[in-house]
């Protein structure tokens, strides 16, 4: 109880990380479950890759070019161009004659990380604090970076509110949607644009592997669990903000790395369906 | 009737690289034709290009902008990980009429729980669609065709992987939903067969041999035109006002 009541006690210090992550695990709960059915996970995985490429391609404008990107909101902006565009591209894209799609989306994962690696070596004035700026650590946020997750949530909820009959005919069956006369492309195109919104600034403010586990696991969880879309992304949005809630709190109890108890937490969500299908598959 | 899709002088393939030319195709309400031909022929390539999902190399295409579609895809192609019903699946049939953005209406879900009754699934519409068998699968898929309210009714080898008598059930199906209509029916199957006793119109495609022919079913079903189209012998029977189609002989030509 100590723990709890000084945890409440500090609220003036996690409110607005909290609601970062709370929204964080909302709306990437939500999302994932369009990764997982479209088979598109290590599409997320790259995209973390490719936005944090962006934010060191702006933060080596400011410092070797003296282009004005030293403001968060342009960093943030550049990060969010680079996943919207490689969303639009990875997300749409279909296997070549001569390469699978997945190779396309592994070597954009390994080389926006090499280059992010190469971009962090010529950093100079920020390189003591690279690590939280660009993986997160989901402790301090401010309020702006909240503010944009409400934003982009807000966005995408719309997005998906609207539109969504339209996303999941195009998800589930792209050949007949296209020759029933639905215009495929643009769908695809606006279902990774959503997911190239939303990782940038969920991975500012929790890191990249509580954005990665937040886009598989909780909608993994529901959808063995449940065998209808609606309670499936429901269920997924829930146990993502159970696990960024929950995992952020016990992990300022017992104070220990946050992200990565947002994501051990998130994992144990999976048990009680995986538990089902050997009953049931018994 | 005027047509409702033709071909003018068209060219189909990938990436502007012709497979097959000298396509002219016209498809009017009440036709019921079937596309034949080798595995690899180009048969799905001229289905995806005749409704406009595959654009032509060369040649035209005429099409009314309001003409309604119902498309039924190898069932193979559908992926059956999604968390959705017998009837989820149908009523996206009603996506395309609906128009973006507005919501399906309790009319739609009448029409696409109508359309599962149409092909005799009616009591199915709750049940996953993951745990349908393949007969009931590729019921529910044309289910979904039909939930458009369909002009036109384009089905890809719509009896892959099916056992004699599921094969004879799908291909009932699609005749009885041809019967006395005005609805048009395009298929497309590498089992010629399968398509002798229910198409009214056949064309062959195999752009190995850069061979593309339709006409009637009377005039395309000799062994001449279809050793032709396969290399090899090929002989017609009618037995019990049924046809047979079936190879004779080594790999030479028919007499």
């Amino acid at each position: 109880m100590s723990g709890l009541a000084g945890f409440w006690e500090a609220r003036e210090i996690w409110r607005e990380a909290l609601l970062a992550s709370v929204l964080s695990g909302a709306l990437l709960g939500f999302l994932g479950v369009w990764v997982v059915l479209r088979r598109t996970v290590f599409v997320s995985a790259a995209l973390t890759q490719i936005s944090t490429l962006g934010l060191i391609g702006a933060l080596l404008l400011e410092e070797r070019l003296g282009v004005a990107a030293e403001h968060l909101g342009v960093q943030l902006a550049v990060a969010i161009a680079f996943s919207v565009v490689g969303a639009l591209v990875l997300g749409t894209m279909h296997g070549a004659r001569r390469l699978p799609t997945e190779a396309g989306v592994g070597m954009s994962y390994v080389l926006a990380g090499a280059f992010v690696i190469l971009g962090a070596n010529k950093l100079i004035h920020v390189a003591h604090d690279f690590g939280s700026m660009v993986f997160g650590n989901a402790v301090a946020v401010s309020l702006s970076d909240a503010m944009v997750i409400a934003g982009v949530t807000l966005v995408c909820a719309t997005v998906h509110t609207v539109f969504q009959k339209e996303l999941v005919f195009v998800s589930f069956d792209r050949e007949t949607a296209e020759a029933m006369g639905m215009r495929a492309r643009m769908w695809d195109g606006l279902l990774f644009f959503t997911i190239g919104l939303a990782i940038p600034p969920a991975a500012r403010a929790l890191g990249a592997l509580p954005v990665f586990a937040f886009l598989t696991i909780p909608a993994s969880a529901a959808l063995l669990l449940v065998s209808r879309l609606r309670p499936v992304l429901a269920i997924a949005t829930v146990l993502g903000v159970v696990a960024a809630a929950g995992g952020y709190m016990l992990s300022w109890i017992w104070q220990i790395p946050t992200g990565a108890t947002m994501v051990a937490l998130a994992g144990l969500f999976v048990l009680p369906g995986g538990l089902l299908r050997l009953v049931r598959a018994s | 009737m005027p047509p409702l899709i033709r071909l003018h002088g068209a060219a189909i393939g990938y990436h502007g690289r012709a497979l097959l030319s000298g396509i002219d195709l016209e498809v009017a309400p009440g036709d019921f034709l079937a596309i034949v031909g080798p595995n690899g022929g180009g048969k799905t390539t001229l289905l995806r290009t005749l409704l406009g999902v595959l654009p032509l190399v060369a040649g035209r295409r005429d099409q009314p902008a309001s003409l309604r579609v119902g498309y039924v895809p190898q069932r193979d192609h559908v992926d059956a990980l999604w968390p959705l019903t017998a009837e989820d699946v149908v009523i996206m049939g009603r996506v395309p009429l609906a128009g973006a953005g507005r919501r399906l209406v309790a009319a739609d879900r009448e029409r696409a729980r109508g359309a599962l009754g149409r092909v005799g699934i009616g009591d199915l519409a709750g049940r996953p669609f993951r745990t349908l068998s393949g007969g009931q699968r590729q019921r529910t898929l044309i289910a979904r065709a039909l939930a458009a309210d369909p002009e036109l009714l384009a089905v890809d080898e719509p009896t892959n992987g099916m056992d004699p008598a599921a094969e004879l059930t799908a291909m009932d199906l699609l005749r009885d939903l041809h019967a006395g209509g005005d609805l048009a029916i395009v298929m497309v199957s590498h089992r010629l067969e399968a398509v002798a006793n229910y198409a009214r119109a056949l064309a062959f495609a195999d752009q190995e041999r850069g061979l593309w022919r339709v006409g009637p079913l009377a005039g395309m079903l000799t062994p001449a035109a279809l050793s032709e189209l396969y290399g090899r012998a090929v002989a017609v029977r009618e037995e019990g006002g049924r046809r047979f189609v079936y190879p004779v002989g080594g790999e030479g030509r028919a007499p």
